[in-house]
């Protein structure tokens, strides 16, 4: 399982709803800002327009008053603008003569008649006409100076309370958050569903071929097919296409290594045979030497002799096949005899051909590999070394141990391997028998394969070619390896 | 000081009946393109801002009902301040006014009484100096030094009793008050006093008191600290070179007989009094030794 901790390895059903969030999360926050400052621009501007408003209401409204100095007409006019302006919350208004002091305020306890306009407040208006804003308090102060003339004959001071201004700005912000996430959020929804719809025949499809890998090519069945798009439905028609082929290569190649297993049995049997019938023609006439000149000692020595000689060959022939055969049994290891076994079974044909076999066996002690695999795999190999050898010729074998694994060459002096069958041998993996060839080959790529062996292919001056196997030691194999050449041990011994 | 139906915010609480209301309404319908139409054969009647500043409403019924009991069509005018409804009066632009009682003793010799409202009962009525209810003044001398608003300079409880109480303090507004302003009219007094504009008012009690009833969290932010004797109410006069006119004492009448007519009484009901009766100049010698008294200071 790979770790989700890289983006990199989050599954594609995660990747595009959050690309999709992200990216309406990104341009919600771009929407916002632009709102926001197009809405604050706005307020600003419309602030503005209704304080200047408001200001051109009042000092037409107050410039009577201011003229004459008249307390109550500016109070009642500034009294009665602070309702009559929409969206100009006035907090206070004071009508301030050029000496400073109040001539009336909309608030009069705080700013009385006659009193100085407190510096506090003074300082917070523009020095010149103008509005001045304060976001943070939540408040603006403006000012216009009314003129006679040249000459002032008063100021009009506002404080406007902007808290509404900023409350629809916090109101359009959380408007803009609440329907922006929901957005994201929807669109995420809606493409991990539909992510996930899309995406379904893909799962499908990939835990089939996870089954090919295993080692089971079923083809996909109709019930997982409903509902397919066109390009799904042609990858499944290709896939279970492909699937019925590879069972059948499979079968077939079943079927081939069976004939072929009762083909190198008919051979062995057919071999033992030989070995077999060679001597019993000798040991017949030991027999009728014996019940002729059974009477003479040393004819009689002699010819017994030969009897052992001819029994022991023959015991030797069929402990060797039992040894072959013997399945299951030295799987967990193989030691030298194991090897030389193999020489009895290939001598016949050797002898056929008169092909001469250099045999290296250096093997010392029990090894922790799979015998019955490293035996199979040699003796095909050994076979088709003297298929190949022409008559006459030689085949070479050499074993031998290194700390790590059991090393066997085998060399031929033939034509050499076809470039295919050399790819083919080397490369591995579950491809069915070669076309055109044995299932030799084919069986010792399995063997290699699964017990993690390496094959490489050798050339040597005086042999032509040479094929080497290392099959690596296993360590479970050393704890059952003793036991099981107990058990060969006493096998051999017992017959 | 000129008649002073109290400002009616609660119009529901004066009981006007819906036939005087029908009547009233047609009858403006009817009677103001005539007004326009026969302005040179319309009576004038002159009132005073305190009165138009109330109630619309009310300016339109006692238009209808002047009209149809004089039986011309009636034209109400309105002016800013009482010296020019007095100014339009003397000069003969007006046919009746009603005026304060300042006013009435300044050109005694020149008007002549046709009605005076009857208040409680009775044709007189109170001045009041108030202050807002947050302040420790108890007493008239206790407003020393605040700052003071007046009525209207022809106004006598708005005006000419303080002034009167002053003089005879030997001082003057000037001196007495830290600052004084006039407001043109008596609920502006109460508004300039609650609001904190003004510390001190000088006003009509009878405005004060049915502000009580009709505007009582205006009202309720103001306290009297003094209360004047009873004065002639402010009347209705006419030019005493026309008191013996049809006209002259058709209006009279028509004030007179305001009780028996049911869009009369709505208009008694909205203005607070009772009916109108005749007057004697006795009734405003109380008004007319306080102006020469400052008169004389002056």
């Amino acid at each position: 399982m790979r770790s989700l901790t890289h983006i990199a390895n989050w599954p594609l059903a995660w990747k595009v709803p959050l690309l999709a969030a992200g990216l309406m999360i990104g341009v919600a926050v771009l929407i916002s800002q632009f709102v926001l400052s197009r809405l604050a621009s706005d307020q600003e501007n419309n602030l503005r327009l209704l304080t200047s408003a408001y200001l051109d209401g009042v000092s037409a409204a107050v410039l009577p008053a201011a003229q004459r100095a008249d307390v109550w007409e500016a109070f009642d006019a500034l009294d009665r603008a602070r309702g009559h302006y929409t969206g100009v919350n006035v907090r206070f208004s004071i009508l301030a003569l050029p000496n400073g002091k109040v001539l009336a305020a909309s608030d009069p306890q705080a700013f009385p008649v006659q009193s100085a306009v407190p510096a506090e407040v003074d300082k917070r208006f523009a020095p010149q006409d103008g509005l001045v804003i304060d976001y943070t308090s939540g408040r603006a102060w403006l000012s216009r100076s009314l003129r006679e003339g040249r000459f002032s004959i008063g100021r009009i001071l506002a404080e406007i309370d902007i808290s509404e201004l900023l409350r629809v700005r916090r109101q359009v912000l959380l408007t803009l958050i609440a329907v922006n996430a929901a957005l994201a959020l929807g669109f995420a929804a809606i493409g991990s569903f539909a992510l996930k719809r899309m995406l379904e025949p893909l799962s499908v499809f990939s835990g089939y071929v996870e089954r090919v890998r295993a080692g089971r090519a079923d083809p996909i069945p109709a019930s997982k097919r409903r509902g397919l798009s066109r390009e799904f439905d042609r990858l499944f028609d290709r896939f279970n296409a492909m699937a019925r082929a590879l069972n059948d290569r499979e079968e077939l190649a079943s079927r081939l290594a069976e004939q072929e297993k009762y083909a190198v049995l008919g051979k062995l049997a057919s071999g033992m045979a030989h070995e077999v019938n060679n001597p019993l023609g000798g040991l017949f006439n030991a027999l009728d030497t014996l019940r002729r000149h059974g009477d003479d000692l040393h004819a009689r020595e002699a010819t017994l002799s030969l009897l052992q000689r001819g029994l022991s060959h023959i015991r030797n022939v069929v402990r060797s096949s039992l040894v072959n055969y013997r399945r299951g049994d030295s799987q967990h290891s193989a030691r030298a005899v194991d090897i030389d076994d193999l020489r009895l079974l290939i001598e016949p044909d050797a002898s056929r051909k008169a092909i001469r076999l250099d045999w290296i066996n250096d093997i010392r002690g029990s090894l922790p590999v799979a015998g019955e695999s490293v035996r199979q795999a040699t003796l095909n190999l050994l076979i088709n070394a003297c298929a190949a050898t022409p008559p006459g010729g030689a085949v070479q074998l050499r074993a031998r141990a290194t700390d790590k694994a059991l090393m066997i060459d085998v060399g031929d002096q033939g034509p050499g391997l076809p470039e295919d069958r050399v790819e083919y041998l080397l490369g591995g993996g579950e491809d069915g028998p070669a076309m055109g060839g044995g299932l030799g080959l084919w069986i010792v790529r399995r063997l290699v394969a699964d017990e993690g062996a390496e094959i490489a292919l050798v050339r040597q001056s005086g042999l032509t070619t040479i094929i080497r196997i290392v099959w690596p030691f296993r360590d479970e194999a050393l704890q059952h390896a003793s036991v099981d050449d107990r058990l060969v041990e006493e096998t051999v011994h017992a017959e | 000081m000129p008649p002073k139906s109290a400002p009616i915010r609660n119009p529901e609480r004066v009981r006007i009946g819906r036939r005087s209301v029908i009547a009233g309404g047609f009858a403006t319908i009817l009677l103001r393109p005539r007004t326009a139409a026969y302005a040179a054969d319309a009576v004038s009647f002159g009132l005073t801002p305190v009165f138009l500043d109330s109630d619309v409403q009310l300016l339109s019924m006692l238009e209808t009902y002047l009209a149809a009991r004089l039986g011309r069509p009636v034209q109400l005018v309105k002016r800013r301040t009482y010296q020019e409804i007095t100014a339009m009066l003397l000069s003969g632009q007006l046919d009746a006014a009603w005026v304060c009682d300042d006013p009435y003793v300044q050109h005694e010799d020149k008007f002549a009484l046709l009605a005076v409202p009857l208040y409680q009962h009775q044709p007189l009525y109170q001045t009041y100096v108030i202050v807002s209810d947050a302040s420790k003044a108890q007493s008239f001398d206790d407003i020393r030094g605040s700052v003071h608003a007046f009525s209207d300079p022809d106004s006598t409880s708005g005006y000419l009793v303080t002034r009167y109480l002053l003089a005879l303090r030997r001082t003057t507004p000037e001196q007495f008050f830290r600052t004084s302003f006039f407001t043109y009219g008596h609920r502006n007094v109460v508004r300039a006093v609650a609001s904190g504009l003004a510390e001190s008012g000088s006003m009509d009690g009878y405005v004060w008191d049915v502000m009580r009833a009709r505007e009582p969290e205006l009202i309720n932010r103001t306290r009297v600290v003094y209360r004047s004797e009873e004065l002639g109410f402010p009347p209705i006069v006419g030019l005493k070179s026309a008191s013996e006119t049809d006209l002259a004492k058709a209006l009279s009448e028509a004030f007179k007989a305001m009780p028996s007519y049911p869009l009369g009484r709505d208009i008694l009901a909205t203005l607070g009094l009772d009916g109108f009766t005749d007057g004697e100049p006795d009734l405003y010698r109380g008004t007319l030794e306080k102006w020469l008294l400052v008169k004389a200071q002056a």
